[in-house]
């Protein structure tokens, strides 16, 4: 077993009706480099170059070593594409844990994809982790992921500006015994 | 709850052992990458969360790679005293070797030369390597007479990775 797979299995799998939440895979850095070259990822600290974006998909993968967690790949399960990402997020830095989510693309949004992928990875923060009300922080100016953390029942609490990402709102997720929070569908 | 690298080589020499990194690891690389000592191996300045990105890549450089940093521990201990390893992020025009020892306390006990000897006689005939190379700051003498000692010289046509770095080509060793 290479140390990829060996990664893998350690890294659980979600499944919802649409969508599979793995592990990163080396495979999955193309579509992540683009993401990160466009200007959708103003909002989550770039755009940067495709070498800047490597070390950023690095440290993705990394992150599930130093905290036991992180974040999941999002993969359309019709297509086996991988559309973006979504989970528990705590780097140094980050003033509480988070939920994360980004699309990676324009043209999977508006199926409702972030949002069935964020709740899967909110249950399983809430069910494995023992996590009871995370944050969000969305940048300001992100309208689409304020839309999304309404959606998902988050109240916006207070500003944070964040040393390297500027601005941003730290919305609060419902507590983990709220109704819908934690079971939603998918669990 | 716990996600940890596994199947990954360990290396030993007569002195050390080289290792994965791990999650515990993380206090001695947030030391040194703050700390002036390693100025060369890092844009500029790093506060906590940059470095903390960085270790993070270094354990998924892991995972993409399948091969990465060691983590240099003397037997009998399972501290870090820095890092060694093939490198090859994006961006890397060839294969490379990287080092560096996190604190001056381990200095001078040839240390990097055992460590760094031990991933040259490794990544031959693992990796199938054959030309590789160490990016060394010119600034960087120490580093500079360590990539000598192992027999490495200046290959001023080899692509850069950066003004003012050097890419030392490791000699060509049986594979």
């Amino acid at each position: 077993m290479s140390i990829a797979q060996a990664f893998e299995a350690a890294v659980p799998q979600l499944e919802t009706p649409r969508l599979i939440l793995r592990a990163p895979r080396l495979s999955d850095f193309d579509a992540f480099a683009a993401y990160q070259a466009s200007e959708r990822s103003s909002f989550t600290g770039g755009p940067l170059e495709r070498n800047l974006a490597w070390r950023s998909f690095g440290h993705v993968v990394g992150h599930w070593v130093l905290r036991g967690y992180g974040i999941f790949v999002i993969e359309e399960k019709t297509t086996g594409r991988a559309i973006g990402t979504t989970g528990p997020w705590f780097p140094e830095g980050w003033p509480e844990p988070e939920l994360a989510w980004t699309l990676w693309a324009g043209d999977i949004e508006g199926k409702g994809y972030a949002a069935e992928a964020a709740m899967a990875g909110r249950a399983y923060a809430y069910e494995a982790l023992g996590w009871t009300a995370p944050i969000s922080m969305i940048l300001d100016g992100n309208t689409r992921s304020e839309a999304l953390a309404a959606k998902l029942g988050c109240v916006r609490e207070s500003g944070f500006t964040h040393a390297q990402f500027g601005a941003c709102s730290v919305w609060r997720h419902p507590a983990a015994d709220a109704q819908g929070a934690g079971m939603e569908a998918y669990a | 709850m716990s996600v940890t690298l596994s199947n990954t080589p360990v290396l030993t020499t007569e002195r050390l052992v080289l290792r994965a990194p791990v999650a515990a690891d993380w206090p001695a690389f947030h030391a040194f990458m703050t700390d002036a000592r390693s100025e060369f191996v890092r844009p500029g300045e790093l506060d906590e969360g940059k470095a903390w990105r960085a270790f993070g890549h270094v354990i998924g450089h892991w995972v993409l790679r399948d091969f990465g940093m060691f983590i240099i521990t003397e037997k009998g201990s399972d501290a870090a005293l820095g890092s060694v390893g093939p490198w090859r992020p994006a961006g890397w025009p060839e294969p490379e070797i990287g080092w560096s020892m996190w604190s001056a306390e381990t200095e001078g006990k040839g240390y990097a030369f055992e460590a760094a000897q031990a991933v040259q006689a490794w990544v031959r005939p693992t990796l199938g390597w054959t030309r590789f190379v160490s990016y060394i700051d010119q600034k960087n003498i120490r580093s500079q007479a360590l990539a000598r000692r192992l027999g490495c010289v200046i290959d001023p046509a080899a692509a850069a990775i950066e003004e003012g770095v050097d890419a030392w080509v490791h000699p060509e060793g049986a594979a």
